[in-house]
């Protein structure tokens, strides 16, 4: 996906007050946006949530908007950081819940629809190969991946949305693909094996 | 080592199978209800944007200018009538059983009706009759009830 520079002018002209400038850089951001949330937090109720989120807090904060970089990595570094706290909050969730406890009827309704083990599996179950080895890549690396895919931004401003130096964020990409690679091999062999059979 | 940058160059130039089968994937959107509520939120939705108060603060303002210019005429110019009395008014009716109403008494002697007909008797004596039958009439007037004695 190409990500226009000039988005910049258009985040300038919300900040004045043109509304119709936000109605464009939405259309233009919000597939992708959309599509690296749910895919990063792996849970289409928590992508929604993180989505209102990350535009709630732009257009919050709009009225201090300054084009120091481009739209994109300004956009997609709310969103990491909405991310972020997702996690957390996650994390926090889990080690106030021992196991033990969330097996009883009445606390099992207050675990997050998204922490189900039975959800989790579905969600993997439903994507391909590629999707479900994507979702099992660790976080920082699952991350790296999407912000490359979904925004087509370089490695350095991919470490500038995650706070990293270059050098960590092209170490995660490179883990990343590499992972990818191979999770893609198995695909790839039967057609290869079928094709050297007919050979 | 050589191996990993190559990949990795490969899949920055767009090159890698990785790539290609990733963009190859469906692309779910989100809900249009989210869209509907992030583009309200930001105001882009015209016909249901929230209700801006401070749009109408000039009308507001001129309306305040023009209501106190009319009081200030009003005050000024207007009619200065008493405004009549908002409350309800209260109508005393009294009922005489033994005397009806009658002229007040015009000074402390005539309260006194002995002392009213004493001062007629010396204004009939003294010669002044018309005078006499005057205040006789008003004496009427205030005692019709008042038995006068036959000496006066």
């Amino acid at each position: 996906m190409e990500l226009k520079d000039d988005d910049a002018g258009l985040m300038l002209r919300y900040r004045d007050g043109d509304a119709a400038a936000f109605a464009a850089l939405y259309a233009h951001y919000k597939d992708p946006l959309y599509r690296y949330l749910l895919r990063h937090v792996r849970n289409a109720c928590a992508a929604a949530d993180l989505f209102q989120e990350v535009w709630s807090h732009l257009i919050a904060t709009r009225a201090r908007y300054e084009p120091r970089a481009k739209f994109a990595t300004f956009l997609f570094h709310i969103a990491h950081n909405c991310a972020i706290d997702f996690f957390r909050r996650d994390l926090n969730l889990r080690r106030v819940m021992p196991v033990h406890e969330s097996e009883s009827p009445l606390l099992e309704a207050e675990v997050p629809e998204h922490q189900r083990p039975d959800r989790v599996a579905e969600f993997v179950e439903q994507q391909s190969a590629l999707l479900a080895a994507v979702a099992a890549l660790p976080q920082e690396q699952r991350e790296a991946f999407l912000l490359r895919e979904e925004t087509g931004l370089n490695i350095e401003e991919i470490a500038r949305i995650t706070d990293v130096p270059i050098e960590t964020a092209k170490s995660r990409l490179r883990y990343a693909v590499r992972k990818l690679k191979n999770s893609l091999r198995p695909m790839q062999e039967p057609e290869a094996l079928r094709l050297r059979t007919y050979a | 080592m050589p191996d990993e940058t190559d990949e990795l160059d490969e899949y920055l130039r767009g090159g890698s199978d990785v790539s290609c089968e990733y963009q190859r994937q469906p692309a779910p959107a989100p809900p249009h209800e989210l869209d509907r509520l992030v583009l309200e939120s930001a105001g882009s939705l015209k016909s249901k944007t929230p209700f801006k108060p401070q749009s109408l603060a000039p009308f507001a303002l001129a309306a305040s200018l023009l209501l106190s210019l009319a009081l200030m005429l009003a005050m000024v110019f207007g009619p200065q009538v008493k405004k009549p009395d908002d409350k309800a008014q209260v109508v005393r009716v009294r009922i005489f059983k033994s005397e009806p109403p009658r002229a007040t008494p015009a000074s402390p002697r005539e309260r006194n009706p002995a002392l009213w007909l004493q001062d007629i008797n010396a204004l009939r004596r003294a010669g002044r009759s018309n005078e006499a039958d005057a205040e006789m009439r008003r004496f009427r007037s205030a005692y019709p009830d008042y038995i006068i004695p036959i000496s006066e």
